[in-house]
C-alpha cells in the first residue's frame, strides 16, 4: 500500500475510532465582563444521519462525528444549523483621571497560542471515566474542568499528555474538551484535530480575556490596579458554550500571580524608561525585602548586567535584555516569607520575520524561611519552554521536505482500552515543578523593549505579531539601485567563460536501482512540481515535450523528459539532472533557458531531488525530438544566459526560518521550490527575471492567461482567507471565488496528488503573502452583497445581454438549480474584477475542461459558435453586470482577437 | 485507449468505451441507442439533450462521460415504468403539448427534474425552469399548460397570471383552448 497517498483513512485497523469537527456560533468572544455567543436557535439533527453522520448539540456546542476527518469536515460545511445574533455589548472603559498619575493598559489573552502545528486530540469515554490522549497538559486544572463538563469525578480521568502547564493555556485544552463531549455522546473515541479553525479562532476570540489598568506616581511609587476586568483563568470553550461553566473554576492563584507580575514589572519597566534610569537600580530601590534585594544583586552580578549586549551593526538582528521580579508571600503570609525570584533574559530579535529567540536566562529564585535557598536556577529547560509557548517556536520542526503526512505521523494508534481505573500518580508539571514562573512573561516583555523599543502590552510575543509591532513603527526606507549596476558589469564579464564542460552520458540506471518508496516521493515531487504540465504538448504523450511557450524573446519548445538516451534524459547521470535542475546547465554544458525553472528548482533538497531522477528514470523512455526554438537574435547565444544566471538566478538551496511554524517552512519549499508558483504569479522584468520586492507574486501574464496576483493586491471581491485557498487548491473551488481554469486546472489537478496536509501547507503560505486571515465571517455577507449587486441587467449593453441569455444564462444564472448549473456565482470572480479580461475571454472562447479536478466543473469552448463582436458585447455585459464598480475594459476586441488566434492554431 | 466507463442508465449498469471527454449524450444515442435526448446546439443552450442525473435535469450535451460514473442517470425512456407513462409525459398528452416535438424531451426532463426537487412548484418556478428550455415552434403555451398540469396547478393558475416564458407575446393569452 502506498503510505503516502491521501486516503489514509487510519480506521482501516482501527474500527471503533470516529472523527469529531467542532462548529462554533458565528459569533462569540470573552469580553471584560461577558462571554458573547450567538445562540443556537435550530440544528436538524438528523440531516446528515444517513451518511453515517451523528450530530453532538448541546447548549451552543455543536459537533458532528463521522468515520474519517474528512467526510467530518464536510458535514460540518453542510451541516443546517440557525443562530441568533447575539447584542452588541457595549464595555464602558473606566473613565480617563486626570491627575498626573502615570496610567497603562495592560491584557492577558485566555489562549497562549492555539497550538504549534496540527495535531491529534483523542478522547474515550467509558463507564463515567475518560481517556485524553495528545498533546494536552496534565494538570488538575483540566481534570476539574472536564468533570465539571462531564458530571464526572476528577479521579476517573486519565490525561496521557505531554504538553507543559506553565504559563498558559493553548487551543488543546479546548480540543481536548471538545473530543470528551463529543466521545461521551458517541460512546466511542474520538479524535478531534487541532486545526486552525476553530483553535485558531478560539484563540482569537478569548484574546481579551482580562484587562488591568495600572497607575503610580512617576518615579513609580505607589503602584496599584485601578481597574482589573475578566477572568485570571480560562476554562475550555465547551464549558462556556454548554453553559456548564461554575464560578470556582475561574480561579487559579499561579496565574494570577503571573499575570500580576507581568502587569507590575512591565509597568516598573516603562517607568525606568521613562525616568532613563537603570530598571535593576529602580528596582533595588522599591524593593523593601532584603533577602529579595539580595537575590536580585546576586542575578544582576551572574548576569554580569553592567554590561549591557551589545548589538554589531547586524541589519536585521537587535538584541536586547529584560529583568523581572516577582515576590509571592507565603500561605502564612508572614512578611519575611515566601517566594522571591529574579529573572534576567537577553532576546535576539530578527526584525525581519519577527522571531525571538531568548539568547540567555539567568533565573534565581529563593524561598525564603520556607522553603529552599536554590539562588539559580537550572534556566536551560525554562528557556526551552518560554521559547515555545510565549515566542511560538516550534520545538524541533521537522525538515521541510518531509513528504510523510503529519497525520501519519501524528495519529496515535489508539488501543481499545478497558474503563480507566483510579490514578495513582498525580500529572507531571513538567517544568513548573518548585519553580514560581511568576516574572517569566515580564522578563521577555522587557528584553524585547530594550531590543526594539516596542512595549508589548500582551503577551503572546509569536513571531507573527512582533513582526506586525515592528512594521507598524518602521520608517520607509531608501531603496538602494547601485547594485543592480556593479552586478551587471560583473554579469558582463562573466560573459566571457561562459561555457561549462559537458558531463559524461551514462547507461540509464537499472530499473531496480532504486526502492518503490524512492519513486513514490519523486513521484510526489513531480506532480508538486508540475512537470508534465510544460513538458507534455497539447493531447500528447505525457512529458515527451514539444509544447511551445511563446515568450517575448521568441518561442521556445519543452523538451522530452522521458529516459529516451538519444532524445529524452536516458543518458543523463545524476550529477548532469541535478546541475540542470539548479544551474540551469543541459547535460552537454549548454544554457538552458529560464523558462524552465530552475531558478525555484534550485530550492529541492537533495532527497527529494534524487527522488525526482529516480521516478524519471524509472518511466518508459519514448524517443521524440524536441522541435528547434525559434528565438530571435541575440537571444539564440545560450552563453548568453551566464551572465543572466549571475544577475538573476540564486542557487542557493532552500533555508528554513526557524522563527516559523514547521507548517509554514513547508509551505514555503513547496511553493517556493519544486511548485515554482513564482514563475507565473511574479511579472517579469526586461530580461525575463523574476522581479522583486513589492512586485513579488503581483500577477503577470502568462501563455495568453493572467495568473493573479497572490498578495494583499488581489482583487477578489470577497476577499481570501486560509480556508479558501485550501478549498481551491484541493478541490479547484472556491465559494467565495472561482473554478481553477487554464493553466492552473493542471495545477490543482497535481495538487491533489499531495497529502492534504502538503496542500495545507501551501495554502497558508500563501494567505501569509496576502495577508489573509485564517477565516473571516464577514466574508460570506461581503459575498452576499456583490452577489446581490449583480442581479439587475446594466442598462445599455443589451446586445451583450442577449448574447449571455442565449448562450450562458441556462447554467450561470441560478434560477433553478440543475445539475449542471455553474454553482459559482460570477459576481465573485476574480477575473471579471481585474484589470485585464484575457482569462474571461480565454474561458470563453476555449471553455473550461479541467481534468481531475472535481470541483471546476466543464464548460464548452464558444471559439467557433460566437463572434468576435458577439463575445466582445458579452464581455462588456459581463463587466458591467458582475463588477459594477470597476471601469470598462479597453482594447477587448484587440484581446480577443488575438487569443482567438491562438486557439484556431490548436 | 481509455479503459470502460461504467455508467448507470435508466436503473442498467453499461461498459461503455469512450475518450473521458466524450460528451453524454454521444454516449446515450450512439452506444446506448436512446434516442429520447436529441442534439440541438451542443453548447447547453436549448435543452434538447436534457436527461436526468441524480433526478435533476442536466444538459447531456456538456457533460464528460467521465464525472458521471457515479451518478444515476435517467433519460426519457426510463420516466415510465414500462406499463404506464410518467405523470408528466401524461400531463403532455393531455394538453397536447408539443408541435414538432424536437424539444419535446427536454421540456418533460425539465418539468420532472423540478417536481423531484420541489412536487409543488408555483407557477412562476415552473416558467422560470423552462426558461432556458427553447422550442422553435412557438408551442409555449400548450407546454406551459403541460406542465402546469403535471404540477397540479390549476388551469387557471395555468392561463391567468403575468408572466409568460420570456421571448413570448402575452397577446396570444387565453386563445389556446
Amino acid at each position: 500500500m502506498n503510505p503516502i497517498s491521501d486516503a489514509r483513512t487510519p480506521d482501516t485497523d482501527n474500527d471503533a475510532l470516529r472523527y469529531g469537527v467542532v462548529i462554533r456560533p458565528p459569533v462569540y468572544r470573552l469580553d471584560a465582563r461577558a462571554f458573547v455567543c450567538s445562540q443556537l436557535l435550530h440544528v436538524d439533527r438528523e440531516a446528515l444521519a444517513e451518511e453515517g453522520v451523528t450530530v453532538v448539540a448541546d447548549g451552543n456546542f455543536v459537533g458532528v462525528v463521522a468515520t474519517s476527518h474528512e467526510a467530518a469536515r464536510r458535514a460540518a460545511a453542510r451541516l443546517p444549523l440557525r443562530w441568533s445574533t447575539p447584542d452588541r455589548d457595549a464595555t464602558a472603559v473606566g473613565p480617563a483621571a486626570t491627575d498626573a498619575r502615570l496610567r497603562r493598559d495592560y491584557q492577558w489573552p485566555g489562549r497562549l497560542a492555539w497550538g504549534a502545528e496540527p495535531d491529534w486530540v483523542i478522547a474515550d469515554f467509558i463507564d463515567g471515566g475518560l481517556r485524553l490522549a495528545g498533546p494536552v497538559a496534565s494538570t488538575e486544572r483540566l481534570r476539574g474542568e472536564l468533570a465539571c463538563l462531564l458530571e464526572s469525578d476528577p479521579q476517573r480521568i486519565h490525561i496521557d499528555g505531554d504538553a507543559e502547564a506553565g504559563l498558559g493555556r493553548q487551543g488543546s485544552d479546548d480540543a481536548a474538551a471538545d473530543a470528551a463531549l463529543l466521545a461521551r455522546a458517541i460512546g466511542r473515541p474520538v479524535a478531534v484535530r487541532l486545526d486552525p479553525d476553530p483553535y485558531a479562532r478560539d484563540a482569537e476570540a478569548l484574546a481579551r480575556a482580562r484587562r488591568l489598568r495600572v497607575s503610580g506616581t512617576a518615579d513609580g511609587d505607589d503602584f496599584r490596579v485601578d481597574d482589573d476586568l475578566g477572568y485570571v483563568s480560562v476554562p475550555p470553550l465547551a464549558l462556556w458554550l454548554t453553559g456548564r461553566l461554575t464560578e470556582n473554576l475561574l480561579r487559579d492563584p499561579d496565574a494570577a500571580a503571573l499575570q500580576f507580575t507581568f502587569v507590575q514589572e512591565s509597568f516598573l519597566d516603562e517607568v525606568a524608561a521613562a525616568l532613563g534610569e537603570d530598571p535593576v537600580a529602580l528596582r533595588l530601590r522599591h524593593i523593601k525585602d532584603p533577602r529579595g534585594r539580595q537575590l536580585l544583586k546576586s542575578v544582576a552580578d551572574q548576569a554580569a548586567w553592567d554590561h549591557p549586549v551589545e548589538n554589531d551593526g547586524g541589519a536585521d538582528l537587535v538584541r536586547g535584555r529584560g529583568v523581572a521580579y516577582s515576590h509571592r508571600p507565603s500561605e502564612s503570609g508572614d512578611a519575611g516569607s515566601g517566594t522571591r525570584s529574579a529573572w534576567i533574559a537577553d532576546v535576539e530579535v530578527n526584525t525581519v520575520t519577527g522571531g525571538v529567540r531568548l539568547s540567555r536566562l539567568v533565573a534565581g529564585q529563593d524561598a525564603g524561611a520556607d522553603g529552599p535557598l536554590r539562588p539559580l536556577l537550572d534556566a536551560t529547560p525554562l528557556r526551552d519552554t518560554l521559547e515555545r509557548k510565549l515566542l511560538g517556536l516550534p520545538s524541533s520542526p521537522p525538515p521541510a521536505d518531509d513528504w510523510a503526512a503529519p497525520a501519519d505521523r501524528k495519529l496515535p494508534a489508539w488501543r481499545p482500552s478497558s474503563p480507566p481505573a483510579r490514578r495513582d500518580a498525580p500529572g507531571t508539571p513538567a517544568l513548573s515543578e518548585g519553580v514560581d514562573l511568576s516574572p517569566a512573561v515580564a522578563v521577555v516583555a522587557n528584553a524585547l523593549y530594550d531590543a526594539t523599543g516596542v512595549r508589548f502590552r500582551s503577551p503572546p510575543f509569536s513571531p507573527a505579531r512582533v513582526r506586525a509591532a515592528l512594521e507598524e513603527r518602521a520608517r520607509p526606507g531608501k531603496r538602494r539601485w547601485w547594485w543592480a549596476g556593479a552586478l551587471a558589469v560583473t554579469g558582463l564579464l562573466a560573459t566571457l567563460w561562459p561555457f561549462r564542460p559537458s558531463i559524461a552520458p551514462v547507461a540509464r540506471p537499472a530499473a531496480n536501482l532504486y526502492s518503490a518508496e524512492t519513486i513514490e516521493r519523486g513521484r510526489l515531487v513531480a506532480e508538486a512540481g508540475d512537470c508534465a504540465v510544460c513538458h507534455t504538448a497539447e493531447g500528447g504523450t505525457v512529458n515527451l515535450g514539444g509544447r511551445p511557450f511563446e515568450t517575448p524573446f521568441g518561442t521556445l519548445y519543452s523538451t522530452n523528459l522521458t529516459p529516451d538516451p538519444d532524445t529524452g534524459i536516458g543518458n543523463w547521470s545524476y550529477a548532469a539532472f541535478e546541475r540542470a535542475m539548479r544551474e540551469g546547465i543541459g547535460r552537454d554544458g549548454r544554457h538552458l533557458y529560464p523558462a524552465f525553472p530552475y531558478t525555484d528548482f534550485a530550492k529541492i533538497s537533495d532527497t527529494d531531488m534524487q527522488a525526482l531522477y529516480a521516478y524519471l528514470m524509472a518511466q518508459p523512455a519514448v524517443a521524440a525530438p524536441a522541435p528547434q526554438n525559434e528565438l530571435r537574435f541575440p537571444f539564440n547565444i545560450r552563453s548568453m544566459m551566464a551572465g543572466w544566471n549571475l544577475l538573476f538566478h540564486d542557487p542557493a538551496p532552500f533555508k528554513p526560518d526557524p522563527s516559523r511554524s514547521a507548517q509554514w517552512n513547508r509551505g514555503a519549499y513547496l511553493f517556493e521550490g519544486a511548485g515554482h508558483c513564482g514563475a507565473c504569479h511574479t511579472p517579469r522584468n526586461l530580461f525575463g527575471a523574476e522581479k522583486g520586492g513589492d512586485a513579488r507574486l503581483s500577477g503577470a501574464l502568462v501563455d495568453g492567461w493572467e495568473a493573479p496576483a497572490l498578495t494583499a493586491a488581489s482583487r477578489s471581491p470577497a476577499g481570501w482567507t486560509e480556508q479558501s485557498l485550501f478549498e481551491y487548491l484541493r478541490t479547484g473551488r472556491s465559494d467565495a471565488h472561482g473554478v481553477a481554469g487554464g493553466p492552473m486546472a493542471p495545477v490543482v489537478a497535481g495538487l491533489a496528488e499531495l497529502p492534504e496536509d502538503d496542500v495545507r501547507a501551501i495554502a497558508h503560505y500563501v494567505a501569509t503573502q496576502m495577508d489573509a486571515p485564517l477565516s473571516d465571517p464577514a466574508q460570506s455577507e461581503r459575498a452576499a452583497a456583490v452577489v446581490a449587486a449583480s442581479r439587475a441587467a446594466p442598462v445599455g449593453q443589451e446586445a451583450g445581454q442577449r448574447v449571455f441569455e442565449g448562450a450562458c444564462a441556462a447554467c450561470h444564472e441560478n434560477g433553478t438549480a440543475t445539475f449542471t448549473s455553474a454553482k459559482q456565482a460570477l459576481a465573485l470572480n476574480t477575473n471579471l474584477h481585474s484589470q485585464r479580461p484575457d482569462n474571461v475571454i480565454q474561458s470563453i472562447l476555449g471553455g473550461v475542461h479541467a481534468e481531475g479536478v472535481a470541483g471546476a466543473g466543464e464548460m464548452p469552448a464558444f471559439v467557433h459558435s460566437l463572434s468576435d463582436r458577439q463575445i466582445v458585447d458579452l464581455v462588456q455585459y459581463l463587466r458591467a453586470r458582475f463588477a459594477p464598480g470597476e471601469t470598462p475594459w479597453k482594447e477587448v476586441g484587440k484581446t480577443v482577437a488575438d487569443l482567438r488566434r491562438e486557439h484556431d492554431q490548436q | 485507449m481509455s479503459d470502460a466507463l461504467h455508467l448507470t442508465v435508466n436503473g442498467e449498469r453499461h461498459a461503455v468505451r469512450a475518450a473521458p471527454s466524450t460528451p453524454l449524450l454521444y454516449v446515450l444515442r450512439n452506444d446506448l441507442c436512446l434516442n429520447g435526448p436529441k442534439f440541438g446546439c451542443g453548447l447547453g443552450e436549448c435543452g434538447a439533450c436534457m436527461v436526468l442525473v441524480d433526478g435533476r435535469a442536466a444538459r447531456s450535451c456538456v457533460l464528460p462521460v467521465s464525472t458521471l460514473a457515479d451518478h444515476e442517470i435517467t433519460t426519457l425512456e426510463g420516466l415510465g415504468d414500462g406499463e404506464r407513462l410518467d405523470p408528466v409525459q401524461d400531463a403532455f398528452i393531455e394538453e397536447q403539448g408539443a408541435q414538432c416535438g424536437y424539444c419535446l424531451n427536454g421540456m418533460i426532463m425539465t418539468v420532472r427534474g423540478l417536481l423531484n426537487a420541489d412536487p409543488a412548484p408555483t407557477r412562476e418556478a415552473v416558467v422560470a425552469a423552462l426558461d432556458h428550455t427553447l422550442c422553435r415552434c412557438g408551442t409555449h403555451q400548450e407546454i406551459l399548460a403541460a406542465a402546469c398540469r403535471a404540477a397540479g396547478l390549476t388551469p387557471s393558475a395555468a392561463q391567468g397570471e403575468p408572466s409568460a416564458p420570456k421571448g413570448e407575446p402575452s397577446a396570444t393569452q387565453g386563445e389556446t383552448e
